[in-house]
């Protein structure tokens, strides 16, 4: 397990990647972007971004707005 | 300088106001695809008046908010109706805790839009930033509008991050479209610090209170060299149209469509004051005279 903060909330995932959290959290799939420690990732990058410990994760997406 | 050059110096007028007389308006549903450059299946379109954003040309001239709507149905029925080619969002945290998709993609037909990002919720230029490399990571979409909101009761925005923010947008490569106060010096500023497009507001955000400077409005129109498009505070179609006979490329809108009992309509109702006020301003209005002036003239009066 690994203690991460995940769109401010603490959280343990069973996670080595950042792949590993989306699918975690259940958002595998969707058009989600990722934020880890204030470095936007494109999503090719998630699975050789390795999760560590204390990690500040944002998951992002579109919603309505003008 | 005259209306005349003012109107030809970026729209080529004469040839706009040639295809609106010839009447080759593509009415809902008869071959819309073959003219709208950016789909949206349902764009109102006059042959030869397009205009560009970066390398995008675009027919209509209606940018649709995607927020406050009643449910993603009438939404949807809203966005077909409008004839809009570039929709805008928000960027927001996932809900981590919802079972369902909640992200607004899902209700909008993949591929026929250009899609605005905005960075609101910022309240500085670094926010901005931070927000703006996010929407374009999702692969979606290098336009961004930059909304850098100064305090939540106005939401006027803070010029001086909007320029900063700009500044350091453009040279990361984005298409960028401030939101800014209706002030055409800082119109100038981000002009010239690569903006893509003007976007003025013509009254706070969600107000409805329509164009609160219309002297303003026209001037930024008027010396811009990038398309003007009037973003924020305009209530019904008249505010609209009002913008588009004050030279703006084009009007923003979300709240007064989204908002309105009924938004279907109402964006219909939009799409033709944007249509009218576009159509009003290549053709030049009669100017304004203080005493009456007779239509048929005082000369062969049948009363001596």
């Amino acid at each position: 397990m690994t203690e991460l903060t995940v769109n401010g909330s603490k959280r343990d995932l069973e996670a080595s990647t950042i792949e590993d959290v989306v699918r975690l959290l259940g958002l595998e799939g969707r058009p989600v972007v990722a934020e880890v420690n204030g470095e936007v990732l494109t999503s090719g990058e998630w699975a050789d971004t390795a999760v560590e410990p204390g990690m500040k994760i944002e998951l992002v997406h579109f919603v309505g707005g003008g | 300088m005259s209306g005349q050059d003012r109107k030809s110096k970026e729209y080529g007028a004469g040839e706009a106001v040639k295809a609106f007389t010839e009447n080759k308006r593509v009415r809902s549903g008869e071959s819309a695809s073959e003219t709208a450059s950016a789909g949206g299946g349902n764009a109102a379109a006059y042959a030869g008046d397009t205009w560009r954003i970066g390398g995008l040309e675009l027919t209509s001239r209606f940018f649709l908010g995607t927020g406050l709507f009643p449910n993603p149905f009438v939404q949807t029925e809203a966005i077909r109706v409008s004839g809009a080619e570039v929709l805008t969002f928000a960027i927001r945290r996932v809900d981590l805790e919802a079972a369902e998709d909640d992200s607004i993609l899902q209700h909008i037909e993949p591929g026929a839009f250009q899609f605005l990002p905005n960075t609101s919720g910022a309240r500085t230029a670094e926010e901005a930033v931070r927000i703006a490399r996010l929407a374009r990571a999702s692969g979606l979409s290098d336009w961004i509008k930059v909304e850098i909101s100064a305090d939540e009761r106005t939401l006027l925005p803070d010029p001086i991050e909007t320029l900063r923010a700009t500044e350091i947008l453009v040279e990361e490569g984005f298409t960028v479209l401030p939101y800014i106060s209706d002030d055409p010096v800082i119109c100038r500023r981000l002009e010239a610090a690569g903006a893509a497009a003007i976007m003025p507001g013509g009254a706070p955000i969600g107000t409805g209170l329509g164009i609160l400077n219309p002297y303003h409005i026209g001037l930024i129109a008027e010396e811009a060299k990038v398309p003007v498009i009037v973003d924020a505070g305009l209530g019904t179609a008249s505010d609209a149209a009002l913008a588009m006979e004050l030279g703006a490329a084009a009007v923003l809108m979300n709240t007064p469509v989204a908002r309105a009992q009924d938004p279907v309509h109402m964006a219909l109702a939009m799409k033709l004051a944007i249509e009218a006020g576009r159509l009003a301003y290549l053709s030049g209005r009669t100017p304004k005279k203080r005493y009456a002036s007779a239509s048929s003239g005082l000369e062969s009066l049948i009363v001596e």
